[in-house]
């Protein structure tokens, strides 16, 4: 994360409030690197990560007289972020398919051998866990925060989180025999 | 023994205590297997939140900037519609308030006539000078570039204000169509100022 460029952030949040073109343009620069890697973690193209990039920047730019400064910027902005991603994914309603490779599917005999990197294996799980993986074990939301982006229950979050790494613990070759 | 499951092993990971959590943070402590299965866990998320930060391939501000406008414009039509609602009935109250009390003389009228005529004179004039001066094609900073959009808003309102008494009553129309005009002629008098002084910030 560029840690100069959010320590900027909040020195050019007068002159983004008032609608001053540079000021907003030194906020985009600020968050543009995080806000994408959340948006692309979560989403499973690159253009539907761009899109939420140009929603959330949109809403930012629209919503920004309601920001009160409680909580970090980057925190408020990474709600937007985070909440215009998991819309995209209900939106695209993408298929499950880790349930069929995983499971009924069975692995290559070399992809067991290889053991698979972990950037493989997220981008294998589905989209809701992997969505609940990012939230929760990188970006630090709470379940209860998670369950209600999502619109679901505390108890769906924690299920995702434990299905989720329990199949990364396969996938990245951990598993230890009983 | 039997071991705890993924969804334990997480459980003892997250803060507070929920019900039965103790029990499985004591069994972990004892359990050689649990406790390594914990660190694994750990280390795979330390792993994820080290995997590097993925960038967007192209720069979108110039993107997000023109619609952002847009927006703001849609925004800002909405809002001049909803005024021009509100000003009308107050034009409405002010006509049945002036039909009570009664209007001045003719003497008035003339004098308001004459000095509306100028102030609209004057209003073309400094249009004229802004037009010659051409901000569109100059190079503005930020600061200057706002607060002429806000400037150029009010006038905006201030004309769509100006079509509304045009449709008013006679009575009434003299002395709004005078605050506006006088009013047109203060925002070009500031925008005037404003385009010069932000040109003379930029040129040194």
């Amino acid at each position: 994360m560029d840690v100069f460029g959010l320590a900027n952030a909040d020195r050019v949040l007068p002159g983004v409030k008032a609608g001053d073109p540079a000021a907003q343009e030194a906020l985009y620069r600020a968050f543009e690197s995080p806000v994408y890697n959340l948006a692309r973690r979560i989403c499973r193209t690159t253009e539907d990560a761009e899109d939420v990039l140009q929603e959330t920047f949109l809403e930012v730019f629209r919503s920004i007289g309601s920001y009160r400064g409680e909580g970090s910027l980057w925190g408020w902005v990474r709600t937007i972020a985070s909440s215009k991603a998991l819309m995209r994914l209900r939106r695209n309603k993408y298929r499950e398919t880790d349930e069929l490779q995983d499971d009924v599917v069975p692995l290559r005999r070399e992809d067991t051998a290889l053991r698979m990197d972990l950037e493989a294996a997220l981008e294998r799980l589905s989209a809701t866990s992997r969505a609940v993986v990012w939230l929760h074990d990188v970006e630090g939301y709470t379940h209860e925060e998670i369950a209600a982006m999502m619109q679901k229950t505390v108890s769906f979050s924690k299920s995702q989180l434990a299905r989720a790494h329990m199949r990364l613990r396969r996938w990245l070759g951990e598993e230890v025999p009983a | 023994m039997t071991h705890l499951t993924m969804e334990q092993l997480l459980a003892v990971r997250e803060p507070g205590l929920e019900p039965g959590v103790q029990g499985w943070r004591d069994h972990a402590a004892a359990c050689e297997l649990c406790r390594a299965e914990l660190e694994r866990m750990d280390q795979r998320v330390a792993r994820l939140r080290a995997l590097p930060t993925l960038r967007p391939a192209r720069n979108r501000f110039t993107e997000i900037r023109s619609q952002a406008r847009r927006s703001r414009l849609r925004h800002r039509v909405l809002m001049f519609s909803l005024g021009g609602v509100a000003f009308a009935a107050t034009l409405l109250l002010a006509f049945v308030l002036s039909t009570r009390l009664g209007t001045g003389g003719a003497a008035a009228r003339l004098a308001e006539q004459s000095e509306l005529d100028s102030i609209i004179a004057r209003s073309r004039q400094l249009e004229n000078v802004i037009e010659d001066y051409n901000p569109d094609r100059r190079v503005t900073d930020g600061r200057t570039a706002v607060v002429a959009a806000s400037l150029e808003d009010r006038l905006a309102q201030v004309d769509r204000q100006l079509q509304l008494v045009d449709m008013m009553d006679q009575r009434v129309r003299p002395q709004e169509a005078l605050r506006l005009w006088r009013e047109r002629v203060g925002l070009l008098d500031a925008l005037m100022d404003v385009h010069a002084t932000g040109a003379k910030i930029v040129r040194y």
